[in-house]
Formats: C-alpha cells, structure tokens, sequence
C-alpha cells in the first residue's frame, strides 16, 4: 500500500555541550488514506517526528519517502493563529484569493462550530476555539495528508468527542491520510487505523486494531484488550 | 468636577508655564530683551501670521522634513527588508551602519556644505542621516523578532520568502514601524532646525537665526512655538494612525 516510508530516521539535538538524541532508527510506514496515530509520553519525540515528516526540520540521517502527492497541513499543538486576522482570514490564510470558496470557508467553520465567529480577532476567542480555528485552517487547505499534534488537548471533553468524529467522517469522505499524534490511550483507540508507540525516540510497537464496519465501540472486549496491551507497553 | 479636572489635566503644566512666565515679566525681574512680555511674543505672532512670512516658512520647513522623511523611511525598510530576506547579507553592512548611527548628523555639516554646497540637497541628506537610524533599528527589530511559531504556519503552507514577509513579517511588525516613523519624525525635526540655522534663507530655523541677529527675542519665542506646535501635531497624526491600526488588537496592538 502507498503511502510515506520513514528509514532509519535520526535526529539529535544540541544541549549546552552534549548532544540529545530525540529520535534513534525510526523505521515507519504510514499508509495512506487512513489515520496513524502516534501515542506516547511526553518528551518521547512525537513532535520532532511530526517536524520531520512536514519539512519543517531536516533529519540527521535516513530518509523520508512519500509514496504519494500530498498536499500537506498542519496543526499544531498550538493554534498559532495570527493575531491581526479575524477568524474568517486565519481559516483562509494560506490559500489564494481565487481558492477561496465562501460556501466551502463557511461548511467548515460550521464543522468546527465557529459559525458566526468570521469576525471576532483570536484574542477575543477561548483556548479551545483558538484551537478549532487552527483546525478549520487545516482542512480549508483541502489537504491530502494533514499532520497533527495533540490537536484536541485543548478542547473540553464534549467538544473534544464532536471532533473527533468529525475528523473521522472527514477522513472517511475526503480520502486524506493522517498523521494524529497524541498521548489519550483512548482517543488512539477511537480513531486510529495504526497505533504505533513511540517511547524514548525509538518506535516501541506497532498495533492495528480490529476493523469494524460500524462506529468504533471501545469499550468492546476487542478494544479493552487492545488497551490493555498498550498500556502494558506503555508501562502504566 | 472629575470631567473637568481629566479635559484640563493635559493643560495644566502649559498654563503654569505661562502663569510664571506672565509674573517674572510683570516683576520685570528681566530685561524685555532677554525675555519679552507674552503679549509682545503673542502680538509678532499674529503679525508673522498675517503678514504670511510664517506660513512660508512652516511650509518650507515642513517640505525640506517631510522629504528627508520619506526617503529616510524608504532606505531603513528597504535595508530592513532586506536583511529579513537575505540574513547573511547583515555582516556586509552592519558595522558601518553602527558606525554612522553614532555619528552626530550635526557634526557633517561642514563637510555637507563643502560637498553640496548650501542648497536643498545638504539639509535632506542630514535630516535622512538623523531619521534614518531609529526608524532602521526599530524596523530591524520588528523584522528580526517576528514570533518563528507563526513563521513556520508559513512554511507549512508553502508561503515564498516573499509571501512569508508581507502576509506574516509586516503584519507583525507594524507596531514597531509605526513607533520607529513616530521617533523618525521627531528626530527630522530636531535637524532640520539645526540646518536651516546654518545653511538657509528659510524655514523655521533660519527665521529663528535671523531674528535672533536682528535681536527679536520675541521672534525667537514663536519659533520655538511654532516647531513645538507643528512638531505635536504630526506626533498626534502618528499616534492616530497607530490606534486606527490596531483598532480590535487590543492595546496598541498585540506584540
């Protein structure tokens, strides 16, 4: 299956006076049209590999591959909006006047459930809201392949569960792969089609769950096994 | 009584000036000379007014600044901008920017005359040589320090250099243009008086010169009015174009 082809992927980085490996031999395959999450502690490199796959950092060693043309975006674990943009021009940032679809702009925002926010500056918007904006950015690109990290931690419990099945119908509809990083066991559960565990910059395991042809039940036998596995690994 | 204390507060230090200087002239602790009554200062305004000899030369003045002004605001951006795009190109041209920037424009008159002679040309490069530097510094500043979080929201679309600077760098540093324009005009002022006391025929400078020779302390005063008034008004002007700016960016904008 096509898809991006990490090989013995390395990066460190400098310290005052000695060197930090972040990530050691990542050998990885992230297919295409589905979602990969990548779970794991904090510090364990989930970022830096996320920086790694978008371009946004080169590796010391080894080599990316994309098995396919993508149109990349990216969402960050901030929202990094521009301060001196309005919601309407945060989402449509990045695109080109003739690119910009009003009623597409504006199915988004409903998606996000920022309708009636276009105006509003991101100082005047909570965390959470900061954090769907950013999102609704993302997706107003029509990427093929969108990057994302911990892009719901800043959202509240109901809120994170809307998008998340959002993202998943997304997926499903628009064909996109997508790379999810998190650290909620759960949350990869609920949405990832490959979980890999990242613990201390090398990849720890790979799982795929069960497929299912209705909606993900993850308090299913299946899935609590699988939890439990994962939390083995995860040694928690 | 609380509206009318925040209206007059602004005034207060400007009605005590004058308050002290109508006593001292009524003690006639000074000679006329040395310090005119501010009916005799007040009256040779409304004279110079009249007359139009103030008008032309406020307006003389005003050009030969706003001139200086424009082309120094051009150079900094463009030497800004350029150091934004072209980061190793600093090393070039740093050290004899630090160099000037610590050379007093004042201090090059001699020189000026002696290359441009008297004309136009000697007081425009002094007022670009004095308002140059703090718009260059503060536009470097507001270049160089753009938040890298946002810059990298650029990379991640595919933004050029080029669109990386004018949709995120410019935006973001505005305030710090703004403020530097602000200080620009400022410190074109102080030259362009420093000039025209040595090497012109107009402008609100020499008027000042002049009347000091022809000892009109009183002409004097209202020059220095003058500077101060026209001098509040174009920071006034700045300062309203900053609030219009950053109107829903909360305070004077956001960084």
């Amino acid at each position: 299956m096509a898809g991006i082809d990490l090989k013995k992927i390395q990066k460190s980085y400098p310290v005052e006076d000695r060197i930090l490996p972040v990530l050691t031999e990542i050998d990885l395959h992230i297919p295409e049209k589905s979602i990969t999450v990548i779970l794991g502690k904090s510090g364990c490199g989930k970022t830096t590999l996320l920086r790694l796959i978008s371009g946004l950092e080169q590796p010391d060693g080894g080599e990316i591959h994309f098995g396919f043309s993508h149109k990349t975006a990216y969402v960050f674990q901030e929202a990094r909006l521009m301060p001196w943009l309005n919601v309407w021009n945060n989402v449509i940032f990045g695109l080109k006047k003739q690119e910009v679809d009003q009623t597409k702009i504006q199915n988004i925002l409903d998606i996000v459930g920022l309708k009636g926010f276009e105006k509003v500056y991101p100082h005047q918007l909570s965390g959470g809201m900061q954090q769907r904006t950013a999102i609704a950015r993302a997706l107003a690109q029509e990427p093929s392949f969108i990057l994302m990290d911990e892009p719901f931690a800043a959202l509240d419990h109901i809120t994170r569960q809307q998008m998340q099945k959002e993202l998943q119908r997304l997926q499903e509809s628009s064909g996109a792969s997508i790379l999810f990083v998190t650290h909620s066991i759960d949350e990869a559960l609920l949405l990832g089609h490959k979980i890999i565990i990242l613990e201390n910059g090398r990849i720890k395991r790979e799982f795929i769950p069960p497929e299912e042809t209705k909606e993900r039940d993850i308090l299913s036998p299946a899935f609590i096994t699988l939890k439990r596995e994962i939390l083995r690994e995860l040694d928690l | 009584m609380k509206k009318i204390h925040t209206s007059l507060a602004p005034y207060l230090g400007i009605l005590l000036l004058l308050g002290a200087w109508f006593l001292v002239c009524r003690l006639e602790l000074f000679s006329a000379y040395v310090l005119p009554t501010p009916e005799k200062v007040f009256a040779s305004f409304l004279d110079m007014l009249f007359s139009g000899e103030l008008y032309t030369d406020v307006a003389v003045s005003l050009f030969r600044v706003l001139k200086g002004f424009l082309i120094a605001f051009l150079l900094a951006f463009g030497l800004g901008m350029l150091r934004f795009l072209l980061p190793a190109s600093e090393k070039y041209y740093n050290l004899l920017v630090q160099f000037f920037r610590n050379v007093p424009p004042l201090s090059l008159i001699p020189l000026l005359i002696l290359w441009c002679g008297i004309g136009e040309m000697t007081k425009t490069v002094i007022i670009i040589l004095a308002a140059f530097f703090p718009m260059y510094l503060n536009i470097v500043k507001g270049f160089t320090g753009c938040d890298k979080k946002l810059l990298e929201v650029g990379d991640v679309f595919g933004c050029s250099p080029f669109r990386k600077f004018t949709s995120i760098v410019l935006p973001y540093a505005s305030a710090d243009i703004l403020v530097g324009m602000r200080i620009g005009m400022g410190y074109s002022w102080r030259a362009i008086i420093g000039a025209e006391m040595i090497a012109a025929s107009s402008g609100i400078g020499h008027m000042i010169l002049f009347a000091q020779e022809m000892s009109r302390t009183d002409k004097v005063i209202v020059g220095i009015f003058v500077i101060g008034i026209v001098g509040l008004i174009t920071d006034k002007l700045f300062g309203m174009a900053l609030h219009r700016l950053f109107k829903g960016n909360g305070e004077h904008g956001w960084n």
